[in-house]
């Protein structure tokens, strides 16, 4: 049930991180071989949203910042990435425009852009109400 | 196109409700009083004008079987009122709250209503026949926020069995983001159901079934017509049905594309109308395996492309998001036009079912909104665009 199971303690977080670090070798291989949208997959997958641990939020989010950057075309990637994900990639990219760096706010712009046709605005909705799955 | 009527009746609409032959419609035009219209001709005449309480009257109900309106607001208190002689004459029921009150109910049998207020506390009142005054209950437990909507179930927990009208169960929804059921039992009122199975639902303020499936307000909680199924709002763009409502509920959220919804209504055991922010009924239908999923709207589909489903406030702070060229991609005239073409041009805050209560379908229901509009719409010629779940 939602919110009744326990945040993860800072012990687990350890754990979180080297999985982390795990998906970021993998990341960067299907990067080298020119596979954006898979990396951009793996990054979302297990996007840890329970840990109220900022390190293992901020661990994700580099992963994920890394995906994002490589991606050229939008519309594909969006094409292949599963319903499920549109409201994790809406809540990284309000991460993303909140950095405030030029590189990532484009791209950011870009692909909230298009997401926003695909999604809708109930997705920008779930991303500003949940405050508990925050990544 | 299913809108039957549309009559713009004020500024705003805070709440409506239809008398019993649906004739007269009560509304609060956004102040403290309550206006009476009925249907004269095709036209619409201000019959009467309730004026008692001090602050916005926040909910309306008008019984059906013994015509009487109730009326809460934010100053805290509740009329009842009764008409006698051509006027409505008020009855004060003391709530007991010390804030807003922000819904209210009449129970199926008639004999009690249900408030529920921003003082996290649900009144239940009844009347006592030998002071001759309404008493307020209160189930003061369990909610940690505003109660925003209450729902009586429609006959009593066990409609398979019994045939009796209790109404005992109560479902309430709150900013805190549950859904929750509770029994309002009370001695000498209700009627004890030999057959009840648990004892819990005999007792006063008893919860018997919490839902934790919102992160965000809940609003709007409605019964399917026979008393098995849940539905509610949460303000993250989300709907939830609760199948099985008892000891394992069968929960499940629909995500949908659009702006919140604030209220639903069951127009079949398997189909609910959600009405919100977005200002086009939405229709959900459970299929088959009983999977709940966004239907169509209501009304006829408009062309979407890129932009001009979004009104032209929005296409205009886009244009300033995205920094690009947006303006040169042709927006349909949105820029023109206040109105988006649909029924309502702001949040409808309320729909309200216009068939004899407890039929099994209801045919016709009406909207109330944000933009002082009622629309009366008629699904009898949308039977077959509906499907066979309705």
């Amino acid at each position: 049930m939602a919110g009744a199971g326990g945040f993860v303690e800072a012990d687990n977080a350890e754990a979180i991180i080297a999985r982390i670090e795990t998906k970021s070798s993998k990341i960067e291989s299907l990067l080298k071989q020119y596979k954006p949208v898979e990396a951009l997959k793996t990054a979302l997958e297990g996007s840890p949203p329970k840990t109220l641990d900022e390190r293992c939020k901020s661990a994700n989010w580099i992963v994920v910042h890394r995906a994002l950057m490589a991606i050229k075309d939008i519309e594909g990637m969006l094409n292949a990435l599963d319903v499920e994900y549109y409201d994790i990639l809406m809540k990284y990219l309000y991460r993303g425009l909140s950095t405030g760096d030029r590189p990532t706010c484009d791209q950011c712009l870009k692909i909230h852009e298009k997401l926003t046709d695909r999604a809708g605005l109930g997705c920008i909705l779930r991303c500003l109400t949940d405050t508990i799955n925050t990544v | 196109m299913a809108v039957v009527d549309v009559h713009r009746f004020a500024e705003s609409i805070t709440c409506h409700a239809w008398s019993p032959d649906h004739s007269m419609v009560a509304f609060c035009p956004n102040n403290n009083e309550v206006h009476i219209y009925k249907s004269v001709q095709d036209q619409w005449e201000r019959l009467h004008v309730l004026e008692k309480h001090d602050q916005i009257v926040s909910g309306i109900d008008w019984s059906s079987k013994s015509n009487k309106i109730v009326t809460v607001s934010h100053d805290r208190n509740s009329y009842v009122w009764s008409l006698e002689g051509g006027e409505w004459v008020p009855t004060l029921v003391i709530l007991r709250l010390n804030r807003a009150a922000l819904c209210v109910q009449w129970s199926p049998k008639e004999n009690k209503f249900a408030v529920g207020s921003g003082a996290k506390t649900v009144c239940i009142c009844y009347y006592e026949q030998e002071n001759n005054w309404w008493v307020s209950k209160l189930i003061r437990k369990r909610h940690e926020s505003s109660v925003t909507s209450v729902a009586w179930h429609p006959n009593n927990v066990r409609a398979i069995n019994t045939t009796s009208c209790t109404s005992i169960l109560l479902a309430t929804t709150s900013t805190d983001g549950k859904c929750r059921v509770f029994s309002t039992f009370i001695k000498g009122v209700d009627v004890k159901d030999p057959k009840a199975g648990s004892p819990a639902e005999s007792k006063f303020g008893e919860q018997i079934l919490q839902l934790d499936l919102s992160y965000s307000w809940a609003f709007g909680v409605k019964w399917s017509p026979s008393g098995n199924t849940l539905a509610y709002v949460g303000h993250s763009s989300m709907i939830y049905f609760v199948d099985d409502v008892g000891p394992s509920p069968l929960a499940q959220s629909v995500a949908f594309r659009d702006l919140p919804l604030r209220d639903v209504l069951f127009i079949s055991e398997k189909m609910v109308i959600g009405v919100g922010y977005d200002t086009n009924p939405m229709v959900f239908a459970a299929d088959d395996t009983g999977i709940w999923s966004f239907v169509r709207y209501i009304g006829e589909k408009k062309a979407v492309s890129s932009g001009s489903s979004y009104s032209s406030q929005f296409s205009e702070a886009f244009t300033k998001f995205y920094g690009q060229s947006k303006a040169t991609t042709a927006n349909d005239g949105s820029e023109s036009s206040k109105s988006r073409g649909g029924v309502h041009d702001n949040c409808i805050n309320s729909v309200v079912p216009l068939s004899k209560a407890g039929s099994p379908k209801v045919m016709r229901f009406s909207t109330s909104g944000l933009d002082g509009k009622i629309a009366i719409w008629d699904l009898e010629n949308m039977q077959e665009e509906l499907g066979h779940q309705f």
